[in-house]
């Protein structure tokens, strides 16, 4: 996926209202909650097959994170 | 000869705890997002002097204001993970409170969104091996009493009810296959650890904090959000699709599938890997949020309100434990 588009949809999965980049951090969003996490959860393994477990939701720190987390090959 | 759900009731307790009654003490907390997400507007919570065995008895007295005879129930499964007492059994307590007979059976079993389910196919296995005939199966839960007050995650999930539901011996069987499963390996996804005979309550105890702000103890119910969705997601679908085959069933004759009411989002995630259209999958935990062993019960009495012929059910129940369980069920009128 691309990484642009992977941001644009992140956004409206979370509903965030705040302008969002690679660097974004998770926990400065003020939309990131636990059910935040969840829905993150689902729209990740729905669409990559990677399950993210409650460790690798507390490590998360920025988006690009999140790419390193799902697999940097899975992105151009 | 078979098992028939013959009447349902329902009660919540008095005092009503809105999004907005939450916004006030959670200032900075988006809730229309929340309610707009997970589904729920309200919630229930008990008062501090009222149990689950109150609520329970209210409900059981709603039942006999129909024309159920209490005097042919010969039996009582109750499921909480709120007794009484640590001992004796809450439901011995309910069949002095109910002036039930006293020729009848009465245990408490301790599961929780799983329990409902587990409860019809103990009451189906009772009366096909002729040991009952009116079984009376109670479930009643007070999540709220272990809640800590400033966790707001699970106080904005979680309400307090009781259910009690009538199955009698019928001439056609309307509660066929269940099935059953079961991941001790999960047992501190959803936890209290303090209280019982491993850790003693400690009135010292440390305050923690999990997920966003959320504040908890060892005393307090913990939820980990992330594993318990994972499980749910990751087991719940095949484990519909077992019991789809198990029935002999395909998923397009289910008129109605009746999961946990846990939450919307959870509901829906489920719902689209199981390729069920809307309106064929119950998401309504809008006015009384996740009420434990009791959301199947209060949907399949809202749900029942509209039906007019016959309709196969599918209901699945599943959570703390971890522990899961399903079944067919074939519904012919308003509980």
């Amino acid at each position: 996926m691309n990484k642009q588009k992977f941001i644009a949809e992140l956004v409206e999965e979370l509903l965030i209202e705040t302008d969002v980049t690679l660097d974004t951090k998770f926990k400065e969003l003020d939309e990131w909650d636990s059910m935040g996490a969840m829905m993150l959860i689902g729209y990740v393994s729905d669409n990559f097959e990677v399950v993210l477990n409650a460790d690798d939701i507390d490590s998360l720190t920025t988006i690009q994170s999140l790419i390193q987390k799902i697999g940097n090959e899975k992105f151009s | 000869m078979g098992a028939t759900i013959e009447a349902i009731e329902y009660v919540f307790p008095e005092k009503k705890i809105s999004n907005k009654d939450l916004q006030i003490e959670f200032p900075d907390y988006d809730f229309k997002r929340f309610e707009e997400k997970v589904g729920i507007a309200s919630r229930y919570v008990v008062a501090k002097n009222e149990t689950g065995l109150d609520l329970a008895v209210k409900a059981c007295q709603k039942l006999f204001e129909r024309n159920i005879n209490k005097k042919e129930v010969d039996y009582i499964l109750y499921c909480t993970q709120s007794p009484e007492y640590i001992l004796p059994t809450t439901a011995c307590v309910l069949q002095d409170k109910l002036e039930l007979r006293k020729n009848i059976g009465a245990f408490d079993f301790n599961l929780g969104c799983s329990g409902y389910t587990y409860g019809l196919s103990f009451a189906k296995a009772l009366i096909e091996s002729n040991q009952a005939k009116k079984i009376l199966l109670v479930t009643a839960e007070t999540y709220s009493k272990l809640i800590h007050e400033k966790d707001r995650t699970n106080r904005s999930i979680f309400g307090d009810a009781a259910t009690a539901t009538i199955i009698s011996e019928s001439t056609e069987n309307n509660i066929y296959h269940f099935l059953f499963g079961t991941d001790g390996k999960g047992y501190d996804k959803l936890i209290v650890k303090n209280g019982a005979s491993r850790n003693d309550f400690d009135i010292n105890c440390e305050l923690k904090e999990y997920g966003t702000g959320n504040k908890y103890s060892d005393n307090h119910l913990y939820m980990n959000g992330p594993e318990v969705f994972n499980f749910t997601s990751g087991v719940i679908p095949n484990f519909t699709k077992e019991l789809l085959k198990k029935n002999t069933i395909d998923i397009d004759q289910i008129d109605q599938y009746i999961f946990h009411q846990a939450n919307a989002f959870m509901l829906n995630f489920m719902r689209k890997r199981l390729k069920v259209s809307e309106n064929k999958f119950y998401v309504n935990l809008k006015n009384s949020g996740n009420t434990v062993s009791c959301t199947i019960p209060i949907a399949l009495k809202d749900y029942s309100r509209k039906i007019k012929t016959p309709e196969k059910i599918m209901i699945v129940g599943f959570g703390v434990g971890l522990s899961w369980s399903g079944g067919l069920i074939n519904i012919n009128k308003s509980l």
